[in-house]
């Protein structure tokens, strides 16, 4: 894993919502429409790929989450080693998927930041900056969207009660912190 | 707010999509086979009516995909979303 500062200059601790970033999680983009990519997936990972809409699937070691209908994120759930840059989950669905032209693999660890918030105050954050109808996505644990947040394009995915993850571009990441930051600040 | 039902994701705000132009325009079988202005009006040439338009939309900030819509550009009521490759509406 490369060694990058971390996105959040002031800490963002309140009683209502709290938000740290999580690093180094590794995080996989997997493209395919094949039948075989499917499977051949589900046989590497042991899980099945949600191919429902905003939508995820947990197991124990990773989530995927659903973000087209024949794209997807997969990240894991535990922090990786700060030592390395490879991960041999990367390695084996390379080797299996694009090798044999099933599908694509990126690693995309690097790309996107990790961030947990957490908090009853959650959504009054989103209702502030995001267009999206959170209703359904409250209720629903593991549901999974991307939207807009303040104009930075973000991955969001309900984990638990009141905890979210959000994946956000690192070059967004920094501004988007700091935004919510002054936002929570209001609440 | 106004809405947009993604064939994909669902119903959401139409910030999340890009305007993609005019559907259904079809690239000339021979195009060395066309004069300039025959080429001319298959590249630039665009309708602009006031009325039902078939236009194509792009979820640029949710699933990305493309797909097709029928809408009236006069009061911007949505009349008809289908996928790519989908066969449109009959009016």
């Amino acid at each position: 894993m490369l060694n990058y500062n971390s996105v959040i200059k002031n800490e963002i601790k309140q009683e209502s919502i709290s938000v740290k970033e999580i690093s180094p999680v590794i995080k996989i983009n997997l493209r395919g429409k094949k039948r075989e990519f499917l499977t051949n997936v589900g046989k590497n990972l042991n899980m099945i790929l949600p191919t429902e809409a905003n939508t995820s699937t947990t197991s124990d070691k990773l989530t995927a989450i659903w973000l087209s209908p024949d794209e997807w994120m997969i990240i894991s759930n535990e922090l990786a080693s700060k030592d390395t840059n490879k991960s041999d989950l990367y390695e084996m669905l390379f080797n299996s998927i694009s090798k044999t032209n099933l599908g694509a693999v990126i690693d995309v660890t690097d790309q996107f930041v990790q961030l947990e918030l957490k908090g009853e105050n959650v959504y009054e954050i989103f209702s502030a900056g995001s267009p999206f109808n959170f209703n359904e996505f409250k209720e629903k644990k593991g549901s999974t969207t991307q939207t807009v947040l303040n104009h930075v394009d973000v991955i969001l995915h309900h984990k638990d009660e009141n905890i979210l993850n959000l994946f956000v571009r690192r070059s967004f990441a920094e501004h988007l912190c700091s935004w919510i930051e002054d936002c929570a600040s209001r609440l | 707010m106004f809405l947009i039902n993604c064939p994909y994701c669902g119903e959401r705000d139409q910030q999340e999509f890009k305007a993609g132009g005019e559907a259904h325009i079809e690239r000339p079988k021979q195009p060395t086979e066309l004069s300039d202005d025959e080429w001319a009006e298959y590249l630039f040439m665009r309708k602009n009516i006031k009325g039902v338009q078939f236009e194509r939309w792009n979820h640029a900030h949710g699933c990305r995909k493309w797909f097709n819509m029928v809408r009236d550009t006069s009061n911007d009521e949505i009349k008809a979303i289908y996928k790519m490759g989908e066969k449109p509406p009959a009016q």
